[in-house]
């Protein structure tokens, strides 16, 4: 179907009207340019916004505590709630499986020094499976591990606002930090792309921070717990949050209608949230790109049924001479896909290249990376293929039920 | 070599179009190599048209955008004849009817007799049995239709059944057997 002969007969009758051909090509590239640049952009956004809630993308509950609404069981409101660490061991007790987890406890401003720098950075305590759930990114040495938090090692990983304040970017490790007075081995450094607030961290050891900083009085009291749900499907961490949180309430006499006492964020639930924005997005996306597409090939079905009414009578010609049913379909057919795929190529290649040249221009916070990937493009050069095929077959069932006769009447 | 004769509307063309296969016929009977030719479809009328029959007509109906030697070698494609074979055949064909050096023009390049010995050289390609022709001098001056004239007389000597479809009587003289249709009917 696809030989020399076939091609070269294509070619012969699309370049016999280059003014038709090329307004046909154009309104086609212009649909694929347009959807091409769309998604595009659309995938620039996407990257942005993802980028900007990849902080603590990884599936996880967060339990914080804070100050009672609702009087409760003898309780006046405003009372603080003080999730101490019998109550997080309780609270994993009450869960099936705890794979990764981290307490936290934070001061928001410590004197820290190295040689004769000096200033004031924040400081967390954390677990070691803080690294997963806050998705921190290490940049030399090693995170806190178990012994560090078993054995209350003076350790500490510092955050890349440390190290070029403290350090002027030679690397910390190794070298002994001065915090609040107390020396700490630096053993590993980070950089959290997406939370500029994490950057001026310095983590700590859980224990060694709770033992060293923490004034006296607030005891075993822990900020915050990030409790790791791996693969569990949505809806299963949805039912296991809200339970997990009445228990919790119980235990610790707030209120069941209380919202601030205990609060309890799951973040599959935003995470799914923000995916349904982006297939949202995708969506409007698509939406528009098929749509100018459609119209592209509306076009070029009114332009080939112009076409083939133009060439009556060179059809009935063709009959005459020997041209059968199937091949003047082919040839109307093809043409319209030939048509279709290069001049889609064309405003493929142009909207490609457009987003080539702009993409390294703009890095904006909610917009990175406008590309297109090979997948898209290999679609769309399928549905202009699907399409140029559709918008073939009417006119080629007009060209089939061209009589000869009513072709070569000589008027 | 048959000339039709009648005047305007009496049916000729409509005779031609049915001996051609290229229109059908309520009744009456068509035998053609032997084999009835009623209620043909599409695809067998096609293929009988590439075997037997060769077309000339009036208004030459090349095809505008092809050469001289790619609108005689059409047929020749139609009947899956490779590339070079075919352009091989339509540059003889080419040559006897005396256009060889007018293989690579355009049909608006060409005066009317040119035009119509192109036409007849691609009637010839395919080596019909039967030349269906109609008014194949009615577009022409008397000098290039006598030429024309000539050339058809030729291909008929070499055995080849001609019918010409004419409403001057010194074309039909020209031949050796005239019908006479009168409203749709042989008088
Ligand atoms: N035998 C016939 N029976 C019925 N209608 C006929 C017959 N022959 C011709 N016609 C009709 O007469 C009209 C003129 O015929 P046409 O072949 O074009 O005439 P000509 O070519 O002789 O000028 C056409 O509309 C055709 O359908
Ligand atoms: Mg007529």
């Amino acid at each position: 179907m696809f030989n020399r002969d076939t091609w070269l007969e294509i070619a012969n009758t699309v370049m016999s009207h280059p003014m038709r051909t090329f307004l046909t090509g154009l309104s086609i590239a212009l649909g694929v340019f347009i959807l091409v640049v769309m998604q595009g952009l659309g995938f620039g956004l996407q990257n942005g916004v993802k980028s900007q809630f990849a902080d603590d993308a990884v599936n996880s509950v967060w339990v914080n505590s804070g100050r009672t609404q609702l009087s409760y069981r003898g309780n006046k409101p405003n009372r603080r709630v003080k999730m101490r660490e019998n109550d997080v061991e309780a609270m994993f007790q009450q869960m099936d499986t705890v794979e990764v987890f981290s307490r936290r406890i934070r001061i928001w401003g410590l004197p820290m020094a190295f040689g004769d720098k000096q200033s004031n950075f924040p400081m967390r305590g954390v677990d070691p499976g803080h690294e997963e759930l806050e998705n921190t990114t290490l940049t030399s040495g090693r995170y806190i591990s178990q012994r560090d938090i078993d054995e209350q090692r003076k350790v500490a990983v510092v955050g890349k606002n440390i190290t070029e304040d403290l350090y002027e970017n030679t690397d910390p490790v190794g070298t002994y930090l001065m915090i609040q007075g107390v020396q700490f081995m630096v053993v590993g450094t980070f950089n959290d792309p997406a939370s500029r607030w994490e950057n001026k961290m310095a983590y700590l050891p859980y224990s060694t921070a709770q033992r060293l900083f923490r004034n006296t009085g607030a005891g075993d009291v822990v900020d915050q717990v990030i409790v790791g749900t791996g693969t569990m499907p949505i809806e299963e961490t949805t039912t296991m949050t809200a339970s997990l949180l009445s228990w919790f309430k119980d235990r610790k006499g707030v209120h069941p209608d209380d919202a601030r006492g205990i609060v309890m964020e799951n973040n599959n639930e935003e995470y799914e949230r923000y995916q349904n924005i982006f297939m949202g997005i995708e969506l409007f996306i698509w939406g528009i790109g098929l749509l100018t597409l459609l119209a592209g090939a509306v076009g070029v079905a009114n332009i080939l049924a112009i076409a083939v009414k133009e060439r009556t009578k060179e059809i009935g010609v063709r009959k005459a001479l020997g041209a059968t049913s199937a091949s003047v379909v082919s040839l109307v057919v093809q043409e319209s896909l030939a048509l279709m795929i290069v001049s889609g190529c064309a405003g493929l290649i142009l909207g490609v290249g457009l987003l080539e040249l702009v993409s390294p221009m703009v890095d904006h916070e909610y917009f990175k990376n406008p590309q297109v990937d090979y997948r898209i493009a290999l679609l769309a050069i399928t549905i202009l293929a699907v399409v140029g095929i559709l918008s073939g077959i009417g006119p080629a069932i007009r060209a089939v039920s061209i009589r000869p006769v009513e072709a070569l009447r000589d008027e | 070599m048959v000339a039709i004769m009648g005047s305007s509307g009496s049916g000729k063309s409509t005779l031609l179009n049915i001996l051609g296969l290229l229109d059908g016929f309520d009744s009456g009977e068509y035998v053609l190599s032997g084999e009835s030719m009623s209620g043909l479809g599409e695809r067998s009328a096609a293929k009988y048209r590439s075997k037997f029959l060769g077309f000339v007509f009036q208004s030459f109906n090349l095809i505008g955008f092809k050469t001289a030697l790619e609108n005689v070698a059409l047929p020749l494609y139609y009947q899956k004849v490779s590339r070079k074979e075919r352009n091989s055949i339509a540059m003889e064909y080419l040559q006897s009817v005396g256009l060889e050096d007018w293989a690579a023009h355009l049909p608006n390049q060409m005066s009317g007799g040119q035009k119509q010995r192109v036409a007849i050289a691609r009637a010839l390609v395919a080596k019909p049995k039967v030349i269906l022709a109609d008014e194949p001098t009615g577009a022409l001056d008397s000098k290039t239709s006598r030429e024309v004239m000539t050339l058809l007389r030729d291909i008929n000597k070499e055995g080849i059944t001609m019918i010409i479809v004419t409403h001057e009587h010194d074309i039909a003289a020209l031949c050796d057997r005239t019908i006479r249709l009168k409203d749709g009917l042989i008088a």
